[in-house]
């Protein structure tokens, strides 16, 4: 269950700090005149909220590089001042100039630009590698390229007939978004779904993790200057999309989730998703097997881009990239929701920090999300699903907080009385582990960039918004 | 009429503020269940190389200079193409917020490939009708 405290603007520091040490913190975001602390705890989503209408509130970002950008994003979009704050440049370009790159300083370091157009087909950032000879001294990241304003712009716009937009915030996690959407429109409308549609929510969900996964390692591979990896695992990304169209009638199962339920006609021939997925689950486990058995594959892989586990604690790493560097926090074993609670859910965790140990998370989460998935449609027999409820908008503030493929995904909404969106708020897992990756490329050459940088494979759309 | 382009096409993408959506397709055209390699065409590096320039989104304010210096980069005779609703200008981001209406039209597109995202077999088709445009030139 969702839940606020009011914490004093005099003993912010103390407080925020406090309730890190006994819960995960999620971030912090503005609403009028007001800063809210999200943490999580097994039974729910706890807000702080701390009044922001006097003046500055200390910032927390030496301490907890976590609430750097979102301090940043607070000051740029809601004008509250944090006091002490190590960074003063912009967080969102928009119209006006590109802040200038943090570089190391000093006799013979070199500083290399990239982007914010890229040689593949990736999303827009300017990277810029201070250097010592070939290795990174340093990476600064500027993103918002794909800013849109987007939480803005949805304000004031009726909550039920958003959900569509919520699902294309960003296309490689929408499943995980249109599900965190519905759970908060449902915990204010006060309806609950029933089994056979919280199994389906679960198929849905595991289906992103394993495409998202396999296109991670086939990436990996292919980082690794191994081709034959890249191609088999996009292979087989393309047999899992065309079983997620087969199920859903949408490649990247768009709208598939909807407040109330699944959409009418998502999942109707269980079983036989259930036999395509058998044999792709065959060639998906060969292809692991090929790639961790492939001795220079894996040399490349161990101890490229190390996060250590301290460094990926206070930088709010999350998901894989948290678990590789053993932040053991898993969303549906943690708080669990849906059927996850039923399922039992088998969580990786990993030491190592590296490349190799995030890729070997994402290789125990492919065949959990399998035995997920199958589990679910056993569960779901022939019978077909309902078509969702009638959702009634409720009134009021919530937080929900689950598991993507990239870690945790946090979204927060105020609905006022005539079910109109007065804020809305989105903290994807790649605005929490991009900072993280960022150091994760320190000690490493320019050219292991692509390598380390697919080991996390986070999305630009839903941190820009 | 020669087909020199639609045998040997090197396509360069550019993306202005798409959801990823789009990326996702466009990435599965080097898999092996599209390969486009087969068509003789590629996906290149540089603008510098290109003969077709893809671009996805609606344009953001703070892609509209690179975007536009990625353009200015191609060699002429190119091809803008559409990949998408967005960069047509009718997706669900066009005219949110600080989104503008479509990055196809402000670039000068001359394709359109429709869908939300298009799938790899309708980038293929938008792509093959770019080339046969540049065959005609």
């Amino acid at each position: 269950m969702y839940a606020e405290i009011a914490i004093a603007p005099e003993r912010v520091r103390e407080s925020v700090a406090e309730l890190a040490a006994t819960a995960q913190a999620l971030g912090a975001y503005a609403g009028e005149k007001q800063v809210r602390y999200l943490f999580l705890r097994p039974q729910g989503v706890l807000c702080a909220t701390v009044d922001a209408g006097v003046g500055a509130l200390p910032s927390m970002a030496n301490e907890m590089p976590l609430y750097d950008w979102h301090e940043r994003e607070m000051r740029e979009k809601q004008g509250i001042a944090f006091d002490g704050h190590p960074d003063t440049r912009r967080l969102y370009i928009g119209d006006g100039p590109v802040p200038e790159a943090m570089t190391a300083q000093g006799e013979g370091v070199n500083v290399v630009v990239v982007g914010p157009v890229h040689a593949g087909i990736i999303e827009p950032g300017r990277f810029t590698f201070s250097t010592g000879g070939e290795t990174t001294i340093h990476l600064d990241t500027q993103f918002s390229y794909g800013h849109r304003d987007i939480e803005r712009a949805l304000s004031g716009r009726n909550a039920l007939e958003i959900a569509p937009s919520i699902a294309r915030i960003c296309g490689g996690c929408s499943i995980a978004r249109s599900w965190s959407y519905a759970l908060a429109l449902e915990s204010l409308g006060g309806i609950e779904c029933d089994e056979a549609t919280e199994y389906a929510r679960v198929v849905l969900a595991e289906l992103e993790r394993l495409y998202n996964h396999v296109f991670d390692l086939a990436n990996a591979a292919s980082g690794a200057g191994y081709g034959r990896g890249l191609t088999m695992g996009l292979g087989l990304k393309e047999r899992i999309l065309q079983l997620c169209a087969a199920a859903t009638q949408h490649r990247l199962m768009f709208d598939a989730i909807v407040p109330g339920g699944v959409r009418t006609g998502v999942l109707s021939d269980p079983q036989a998703l259930r036999a395509d997925l058998h044999a792709v689950r065959r060639d998906v486990e060969r292809f692991a097997k090929e790639l961790f058995e492939n001795r220079s594959v894996v040399r490349r892989f161990a101890g490229a881009g190390l996060l250590d586990g301290r460094t990926a604690r206070l930088f709010g790493a999350c998901g894989p990239a948290g678990r590789a560097s053993g932040v053991e926090l898993d969303v549906r074993t943690f708080c669990a929701y849906g059927a996850y609670a039923g399922l039992d859910v088998r969580i990786a965790n990993e030491k190592g920090g590296d490349v190799l140990a995030r890729c070997s998370v994402k290789r125990r989460e492919i065949a959990e999300s399998f035995r997920l998935i199958d589990a679910s449609l056993a569960v779901l027999g022939d019978s077909s699903i309902q078509d969702p409820q009638t959702v009634e908008c409720g009134t009021g503030r919530t937080t929900t907080a689950l598991e993507g493929s990239r870690g945790v995904e946090t979204l927060s909404i105020d609905v006022s009385g005539d079910g109109t969106i007065e804020r809305l708020h989105v903290i994807s897992a790649s605005y929490r582990n991009w900072p993280a990756a960022a150091r994760a490329m320190e000690g490493n050459i320019i050219p292991d960039f692509p390598l380390v940088n697919k080991s996390f494979n986070l999305c630009y759309s839903c941190m820009d918004r | 009429m020669s087909r020199i382009y639609e045998r040997s096409l090197a396509i360069r993408h550019l993306v202005c503020g798409s959801c990823n959506g789009c990326e996702h397709e466009m990435n599965a055209l080097a898999g092996p269940a599209y390969d486009i390699t087969q068509h003789g065409w590629d996906l290149v590096a540089s603008p510098r190389h290109a003969d077709v320039v893809t671009v996805t989104g609606p344009m953001t304010e703070a892609m509209r200079d690179a975007a536009a210096a990625t353009l200015a980069a191609t060699p002429n005779p190119r091809v803008v193409v559409s990949v998408g609703d967005c960069a047509i200008g009718v997706g669900p981001w066009c005219g949110v917020g600080s989104a503008g209406d479509g990055a196809g039209p402000e670039l000068g597109a001359r394709v359109s490939v429709r869908g939300c995202p298009p799938s790899p077999d309708e980038i293929v088709r938008g792509l093959r009708e770019a080339a046969r445009l540049l065959d005609d030139v």
